[in-house]
């Protein structure tokens, strides 16, 4: 039955009905006194509250009203409350569905305001592309291997073939360490190629294995030179390993890198512990007909590569009729260059927190 | 080295070939082109012109009035200042629109209130030469109205290639080499040189007198040369020489050069009236000798350069540059000239030495073919007679040293070729190339044979199988060697203590940069003098380099730390909170071994300083403290082991160092940043900062024990939270306290934060307040207000045992 002011009268004069007609008491001509009054409330004012309230004057004086009205005004009084009581619900209901309503249509809402802070920290972009180019590899089956900054002379140019003469030694702008006449002479490494004959010495071939690392060159600084940058050895050494082995894996490695087929293409090199040399050119990922990142070539030169050195597996000692491999070194400081269009080699170690913010 | 395209078509035919296309084929065969460029692209610009009248101008004595015809009808009038214009010549016009070298452009004007239209150039003025005593006078057959380039056979394109990726290649050093390789990958013949059909009839005691003193010179060959004059060079010498930029000098020098460029033979001519008739004598300086080379610097020698002399006078340093002394003068027409081998290191040495890097130093270096000598003798012979036929050489030449034939065979294995390049090659194939490339094949049996390698690919180019492999993969090219994977059994990397580093790297630097926010560096290996010397560190032994980048930049660091704190005060200055860690490698020296490697992680939180009134736990050392040891328990290792270091490291306040233990094993520091150093860091002032810093050693996190992680019951019973308040002696460590309370609960404390840490008049002069929100569960049962009573009152017993009291409200 829904709520009306009609109702309500109608149940107030149900109850005053049966009073009127019992024996007349002072207690009970006051409560008949207090239905009359509402009953002549205006429509209006007959709400659900003062409907309770009216319901409240003969359910608190049920001891004046006669015994045999007793249970009839009792429960149309009861009726009448319910009444009430389910309209104040029903009300309150409609209220709180408005507000849901008048939320859900917010008129103070600026998409743009700013976000509270949060902070947030960084991976070095060297350390993050590392990471992914040991996960590609050791998905493959490869080894992670590390290796001296500070090297022998030995590993870092004589196991690879560069002889004591050899002019690769002073292209290679080495910083040589001072050492005691007679002790071993010690590098900079210049290249992460000495962990090549470490590895052969450790590992029993067939064997892969990528070397991320720092090497030094002392030469002069500018935006695209660094006398520390960092790069990535690879190794393989197995049975009938061929140049066709080598330029497979460098299409996977670029595969990994860009998330693309990438063209490749191999022309000769000359680095002393590889034969066959070579560079390898990737098309550019960034263009088609050439930009500034390829010098309008349309190719990028990414790594030099090549056949491992017979000598070089000797110094190793593997015999190089047996086993034969390949090897290469990338450019780690340049990839995360291109990957992230960096325009000065020097922001990578400057140490400059605006810039590791930004990966 | 610059390479001119139509100097290499005099060794082989390129019809049909651009020079682009001639870089592409060196590209994928043979060395690294860095560009392609025409050579005087205004040539091409340029028209013949005839001379048809010249008169005086009419107010100016020493210019003329031409009208000259260049193909286009009428006639131009042009005003030209030069004195051996005159009617009936060819001559090289740029008409009006054209642009000269020097971004000079040609317009209509009116000289002296005369019309000209264009300009009739010097050779000069078209980048030439030095020629500008007049106007160049062209050969009279070309035709009017033609572009002077191709009227002359003059346009050109210029090859660069980059030396580098000729350094094992001594024959590519010469137009010639190229022009062999070209004619190689091409299929086309190598024409023969003119010189090689000359007979050579040298001997031992030949004209010239010749002493080899020294084993560094293996052959040495002198020939007298007379009536040779140093007359202008011929256009088209002078052209090619232009193009791979020489300048031109006279006939004799420019010859010189253009045998050296053509065959990569370096030589040299000498003024023979100005050698003493002992002849000529090759030795290794003496201690305290020095020389004056041509270009006027007096040398001073070492024992390690080697000399030409004459008697004992030195006229030449060996393969670098000839000496004053010696020069040929415009004036000589008896001339020595010398082509000889020397030693690829001595002449490396001294020309690095001297910082004098020449055209034959770069050559020498790379290790000459003794047999290319006599030919580039014959060759500079031949065209010098073709410009002037009576030069004559006298006598025999000499030809002396105990040069051995650089050609070898290596055996080859045809199985082997094919399995290293994995490319399927026929036999007959292989062979092709190889001959080709003029190699001899011998002994062709059983898949194997015997390669005879040129001699002038046998200095050092080609001397294993491995070597013949490049020879015909490159010509095959390997863009037609099929790509394959690598096939074999896939195992995980072995875990190895490698593997386990590298994934504890990996995890701390997670914590550190994705859980603490932190930023990662990478920073360089060496350290600044200045810095070592604020950190009191100057006099520590360091790995040091003898050449270093820069003053003060020779050592390389021992720990990470240095290379964190070089940063700070730039990047604070920047920003109001700095949280920075490096992961990396430090260098312990080692006498007479390989320096010890250790790997650490460095950790710098500075911020503004901190509020008087901050809660004991606001700044940066706490903080810190709970980077830490959120990285160490993420290990799966104990954080807990604190306590006061008593030998803090040169860059920790050494009153307030803590050190972190695990088991016996010393992990790493944490203290706030030494108070000096701060400020010699710059950051005081303004920058004043409330600076902590932390090094974990990884080789110790790596050796620590680890606790194996288990799971733990969920608790049944509910928490009883209750505070304790302690006041206590300034020196006794909280840690105390808090093993204490742990006592206290017998079992059932499971957790205590200290949330207060209090001096001042209520505790008393030299004590503390510590207050923990305690939590107390017992695993069996609800604990009651008797138990709480209870643990109070153990406390205040333990309590009195530190030297402290129980705080009551």
């Amino acid at each position: 039955m829904t709520y009306s002011p009609a109702r309500v009268r109608e149940l107030l004069t149900r109850i005053a009905e049966p009073l009127r007609a019992a024996p007349a008491s002072t207690e009970l001509s006051a409560l008949l006194a207090r239905l009359d009054a509402f009953q002549q409330l205006p429509d209006e004012r007959l709400d659900a509250t003062t409907a309770l309230e009216a319901s409240g004057a003969p359910l608190g004086a049920m001891r004046v009203i006669p015994g045999p009205s007793r249970g009839l005004v009792g429960a149309t009084a009861n009726e009448l409350k319910k009444l009430a009581e389910a309209e104040l619900a029903a009300h309150a209901e409609r209220a709180a569905q408005a507000a849901l309503e008048a939320e859900r249509k917010a008129s103070d809402f600026d998409a743009t305001l700013p976000a509270a802070r949060v902070e947030r920290g960084a991976l070095h972009p060297i350390v993050a592309v590392t990471r992914e180019l040991e996960d590609l590899f050791t998905s493959m089956g490869w080894t992670v291997l590390d290796g001296p900054e500070v090297e022998t002379e030995h590993f870092n140019f004589d196991a690879l073939n560069i002889q004591p003469d050899h002019p690769a030694r002073e292209t290679m702008d080495t910083f040589w360490v001072a050492t005691p006449p007679g002790a071993p002479r010690l590098v900079m490494r210049t290249h992460t190629s000495p962990v090549q004959v470490r590895a052969m010495k450790r590992l029993k071939p067939p064997f892969r294995a990528i070397v991320p690392g720092k090497v030094f060159r002392n030469e002069s600084v500018d935006a695209s030179h660094e006398h520390t940058f960092h790069q990535m050895e690879g190794l393989v050494v197995g049975k009938n390993i061929s140049v066709g082995h080598l330029i497979g894996a460098m299409k996977t490695l670029l595969r990994g890198i860009f998330g693309r087929e990438i063209e490749i293409r191999l022309r000769p090199g000359y680095f002393p512990f590889v034969e066959p040399g070579f560079e390898l050119d990737a098309r550019c990922p960034f263009c088609k007909d050439g930009c500034s990142v390829c010098k309008r070539s349309t190719w990028i030169e990414l790594l030099p590569c090549g056949m491992v050195h017979p000598n070089v597996l000797r110094a190793g000692g593997i015999d190089p009729e047996q086993w034969t491999g390949f090897a290469f070194g990338l450019g780690l400081s340049r990839l995360v260059m291109l990957r992230y269009s960096i325009d000065d080699i020097r922001h990578l170690l400057g140490g400059d927190v605006r810039f590791v913010s930004q990966f | 080295m610059k390479i001119s395209y139509s100097w290499l078509t005099r060794h082989v035919d390129l019809a049909g070939v651009s020079a682009h296309d001639v870089a592409r084929e060196l590209t994928l065969s043979t060395a690294e082109v860095e560009g392609v460029h025409a050579f005087l692209p205004h040539l091409g610009d340029v028209t013949v012109g005839h001379v048809v009248e010249r008169d005086k101008h009419p107010d100016a004595d020493k210019l003329s009035v031409c009208k000259v015809d260049v193909g286009q009808g009428e006639l131009l009038q042009i005003v030209c200042g030069a004195p051996n214009v005159r009617a009936g010549l060819k001559v090289a016009v740029a008409t009006s629109g054209v642009t000269l070298p020097g971004d000079f452009k040609i317009k209509k004007s009116k000289i002296r209130g005369v019309e000209s239209n264009g300009m009739i150039c010097s050779e000069r003025e078209l980048g030439l030469g030095d020629e500008h005593n007049g106007i160049w006078e062209l050969p009279l057959e070309l035709r009017v109205g033609d572009k002077v380039a191709s009227a002359l056979g003059a346009q050109d394109w210029v090859i660069e290639i980059d030396n580098k990726s000729l350094t094992h290649r001594p024959d590519l050093w010469g137009h010639r080499g190229i022009a062999r390789e070209l004619a190689a990958i091409l299929r086309r013949p190598l024409k023969p040189l003119d010189a090689a059909a000359q007979p050579w009839s040298a001997s031992k005691a030949g004209e010239v007198a010749v002493r080899i003193e020294t084993p560094n010179c293996s052959r040495y060959i002198a020939l007298a040369v007379q009536g040779a004059r140093a007359d202008k060079s011929p256009l088209w010498l002078k052209r090619l020489l232009l193009a791979v930029g020489q300048r031109p000098i006279d006939l004799l020098v420019d010859l010189s050069n253009f045998v050296m460029l053509d065959l990569g033979q370096p030589n040299h001519l000498f003024d023979r009236r100005r050698l003493s008739a002992d002849g000529i004598a090759v030795r290794m300086a003496r201690a305290g000798e020095s020389m004056k080379t041509l270009d006027g610097v007096e040398r001073k020698l070492e024992p390690s350069d080697m000399l030409i002399c004459s008697g004992d006078a030195p006229v030449a340093l060996a393969g670098v540059m000839g000496g004053e002394s010696s020069k040929v003068e415009g004036d000589t027409s008896q001339l020595v000239l010398e082509v000889a081998t020397f030693h690829p290191t001595v002449v490396r040495r001294t020309s690095t030495r001297l910082g004098l890097r020449t055209d034959s130093s770069a050559r020498f270096e790379k290790n000459l073919d003794p047999e290319l000598a006599p030919l580039a003798a014959r060759h500079l012979v031949h065209l010098l007679r073709a410009e002037q036929p009576d030069v004559r050489v006298v006598g025999a030449p000499t030809d002396v040293g105990d040069w051995k034939s650089t050609a070898r065979r290596v055996p080859m294995r045809f199985e082997r070729v094919r399995a290293m390049l994995g490319a399927d090659i026929s036999d007959d194939g292989i062979l092709d190339i190889l001959k080709r490339l003029e190699f001899g094949i011998e002994a062709n049996s059983n898949g194997a044979c015997v390669v005879l390698v040129p001699s002038f690919r046998g200095t050092k180019d080609v001397t294993l199988e491995q070597d013949l492999v490049e020879e015909v993969g490159r010509i095959h090219r390997y863009g037609n060697i099929p790509e394959r994977e690598l096939e074999g059994a896939l195992t995980p990397p072995p875990r190895d203590e490698g593997w386990k580093r590298r994934m504890l790297v990996r995890r701390v630097e997670d914590r550190l940069a994705l859980a603490a926010h932190f930023h990662q560096l990478v920073s360089y290996s060496f350290v600044h003098d200045g810095l070592l010397e604020k950190l009191g560190l100057a006099a520590t032994p360091h790995v040091t380099v003898q050449n270093s980048i820069a003053e003060g930049f020779s050592r390389v660091r021992r720990s990470v730390m240095p290379s964190v704190l070089a940063v700070l005060e730039a990047n604070r200055r920047r920003s109001a909170s700095v949280a920075l860690f490096e992961v990396g490698k430090g260098y312990v020296p080692s006498e007479g071994h390989e320096p010890l490697e250790v790997h650490e992680v460095a950790l710098a939180l500075c911020a503004a300083p901190a509020k008087k009134d901050a809660r004991f736990d606001h700044n940066s050392l706490a903080r810190l403290k709970g980077v830490v040891e959120d990285v160490v328990r993420s290990l799966g290792l104990e954080a807990g082991a604190w306590r006061k270091c008593e030998s803090a490291p040169s860059w920790a306040n050494p009153g307030r160092c803590a050190e972190l233990r695990i088991g016996d094993v010393l992990v790493g520091e944490l203290a706030p940043l030494e108070p000096g150093l701060a400020r010699a860091l710059g950051l005081s002032g303004e920058l004043e900062s409330d600076t902590a810093l932390a090094r974990l050693s990884i080789d110790a996190l790596l050796g620590a024990a680890q606790r194996s992680k288990l799971y733990q019951p969920l608790p049944q019973f509910p928490d009883t939270l209750v505070d304790v308040a302690l006041a206590l002696p300034e020196e006794r460590a909280a840690a105390d306290a808090t093993a204490a309370i742990e006592r206290c609960g017998k079992g059932v404390v499971a957790g205590l934060e200290l949330f207060d840490l209090y001096r001042g008049p209520n505790v008393g002069e030299g004590r503390k307040s510590l207050a923990w929100h305690v939590v107390l569960r017992a695993s069996d049962r609800t604990l009651t207000d008797q138990d709480v009573k209870k643990f109070l009152e153990r406390v205040e017993r333990e309590a009195a045992n530190l030297g402290g009291v129980l705080r009551r409200e």
